[in-house]
């Protein structure tokens, strides 16, 4: 996936993952304005969403002395200050500044003993947008897992942190594993300890939040062993096929869940059959897969018609059934209103 | 009126030991004289202080911060008078020396400092980023002197700082002019003719042709420009003719860069013959 210079820099997407890492520190090596920026908008993403965690970010606060005679020595002193805080690990992420003038991040981090110190180069905007940071976080901080035995549990990697409905996308997976008998052991990375990371590795089946994280899935693989779904379950029949290919993938047998998922859906798109026939005209952003939206009109017999009502589909795209259920409810109330 | 020069040529060329002669040189034509040495090396003006390194702009900013300084921090007086300031900058390898630089010439403005009958400009090797453009840019320098010898790598570097002058002279406010080449010899065969025709072929002329003799080394071994230590030898008369046809040039030109291949075929026809 090629990153847009509209979603932002990859400063944000990276923190988006390491400040999900409850007793960690991330550093930003560069100028102070990168994390007052980060913080307002994480804290205020965050508020939004009903939490009120403050995101443990500290600044090197490089200035124009550091631009021009190196801003290492900076970053040690921040290094310094964030282990007084006994953290269980340090994130150092680097900002375009300290990327420009090329400072030796990782040489400076090697010598920091007494808790880990995971280098992201993120390069700020030369790393390049939000997507790409993400990705790098999580790259940089499979570093930490220990892998092990295949236990016969899933671990989901790259939840977006930072949307909505990010815990009841969670519930729905959960749920839908739950029908087969399958636990989530690592959400790699939302709310978790860094102790925790170390069971990267060690499940049986890794599921991707979505499928521009392919060449995390495809390290993680490398490096453990471990098999992973492209995505999370997206659209009714995406969400069979979920089922089944986590079925398949710990020879779970899915038989039984998939028929009572498909009742499940049945009984949904017998409650929305208000919507049955009639004309719409469909937001949606670039990037929808065309299976989602065509199974959708074919399912409820839509007239796609300029004047007709307008519907939104949002982005990113709800997540399994549930995800579903709640988009009908909100498009069945636009058409009452 | 004020005239503010920069010289710029390859790396070991002999650019410090031609600006440091050439503000000799102008102080004993009765000039008041500043030489600013922007390169992190900061050697620029050391033979003017009889091998003194001076304090740097970038050192005084980074012990003491900027707003504490004062013009008596940074510049300092060296031979016939010549002021002297370094901008220094990180140790090779670390930070933005560019940089420095920009922010060498903000302190220096915020001082008052940038004042003189000649303000001489000795400018690092290539113009590796828009730091080193500085001199030249936003009204600073309006003549650009290449320094070169006739070997080819060298040539190449001249060649490539014309780039730079004419991409800086289509601005709108770009007051940069090439002034002419200087050619500090090696003794190469035809050299003299070698650079003359490089500088008519670029649009420019050939300013001075500085010959290579031993007394320069003898001199900065004793910590002197060529104008203080043998001031009636040959040598120290050719930076005097050069220092004169400087003050004396009115030809300002956008030059017209060569192509690697002219450049390489030109170097080709002076060594075949």
């Amino acid at each position: 996936m090629i990153s847009s210079r509209t979603e932002g820099c990859t400063l944000t997407g990276a923190l988006s993952v390491t400040t999900s890492v409850q007793d960690a520190i991330t550093v930003i090596h560069g100028p102070d304005g990168c994390a007052h920026h980060n913080f307002s908008l994480l804290h205020a993403l965050h508020f939004d969403n009903d939490q009120l965690n403050l995101p443990s970010i500290l600044s090197s606060s490089l200035k124009e002395q550091e631009i021009i005679f190196g801003g290492e020595f900076a970053l040690e002193e921040t290094l310094s200050g964030a282990m007084g805080e006994s953290p269980g690990a340090i994130f150092v992420l680097t900002s375009c500044v300290a990327a420009a003038i090329g400072d030796d991040v990782r040489a400076v981090c090697n010598e920091i003993r007494g808790c880990p110190v995971v280098v992201i180069p993120t390069g700020g905007f030369l790393g390049g947008g939000f997507s790409d940071g993400v990705r790098s976080a999580l790259i940089a901080l499979s570093e930490l897992g220990k892998g092990g035995d295949p236990n016969g549990t899933v671990t989901l990697v790259g939840e977006k942190n930072l949307e909505y409905e990010a815990e009841a996308n969670y519930r729905e997976v959960q749920r839908l594993l739950g029908l087969l008998g399958v636990k989530v052991r690592l959400r790699f990375v939302r709310n978790i300890a860094v102790s925790e990371i170390a069971q990267l590795g060690s499940s049986s089946l890794n599921i991707l939040r979505e499928e521009s994280l392919a060449d995390v899935g495809d390290l993680l693989k490398d490096r453990f062993g471990t098999p992973y779904l492209p995505s999370f379950p997206l659209g009714f029949e995406g969400t069979l096929t979920f089922l089944s290919q986590v079925g398949d993938a710990l020879n779970t047998g899915s038989d039984r869940a998939i028929s009572m998922e498909l009742e499940r859906q049945k009984g949904i798109i017998d409650q929305f059959s208000e919507l049955r026939g009639r004309a719409v005209n469909i937001c949606h952003s670039d990037h929808m897969p065309a299976p989602f939206l065509s199974e959708l009109l074919e399912l409820f017999d839509l007239q796609v018609k300029e004047r007709g009502q307008i519907l939104t589909l949002p982005d990113p795209i709800p997540v399994g059934t549930s995800g579903l259920s709640r988009m009908l409810s909100r498009w069945q109330r636009v058409l009452h209103a | 009126m004020m005239k503010q020069i920069a010289l710029y040529g390859k790396g070991g060329i002999g650019k410090s030991t031609t600006s440091t002669n050439i503000s000799a040189a102008l102080s004993g034509m009765g000039l008041d004289v500043l030489q600013i040495g922007c390169d992190p090396k900061r050697d620029s003006t050391r033979m003017l202080m009889h091998g003194r390194l001076i304090p740097t702009v970038m050192d005084q900013v980074r012990e003491r911060g900027d707003k504490a300084i004062t013009q008596e921090d940074v510049v300092f007086t060296g031979y016939g008078g010549v002021r002297c300031v370094e901008a220094g900058g990180p140790e090779p390898g670390v930070g933005c020396a560019g940089r420095g630089i920009i922010a060498t010439f903000q302190v220096l403005e915020r001082l008052g400092a940038l004042h003189a009958d000649v303000v001489v400009y000795d400018v690092l090797g290539d113009v590796v980023c828009g730091g080193f453009a500085m001199p030249m840019r936003e009204g600073y320098a309006q003549e650009v002197y290449l320094v070169t010898s006739g070997e080819l790598m060298s040539l190449y570097a001249a060649n490539n700082i014309c780039k730079a002058i004419r991409r800086l002279s289509g601005r709108s406010r770009g007051q940069c002019r090439l002034g002419g080449v200087i050619c500090n010899a090696k003794n190469l065969p035809d050299e003299k003719q070698l650079v003359a025709t490089f500088a008519e072929r670029i649009g420019s002329t050939l300013i001075q042709f500085i010959p290579r003799d031993p007394v320069v080394q003898r001199a900065e071994l004793n910590r002197m420009t060529v104008i203080e230590y043998l001031p009636g030898s040959d040598q120290a008369e050719a930076y005097r003719l050069l220092a004169r046809n400087i003050i004396e040039n009115r030809r300002l030109d956008i030059p017209e860069p060569l192509e690697i291949a002219e450049l390489e075929n030109l170097a080709y026809d002076f060594i075949a013959d």
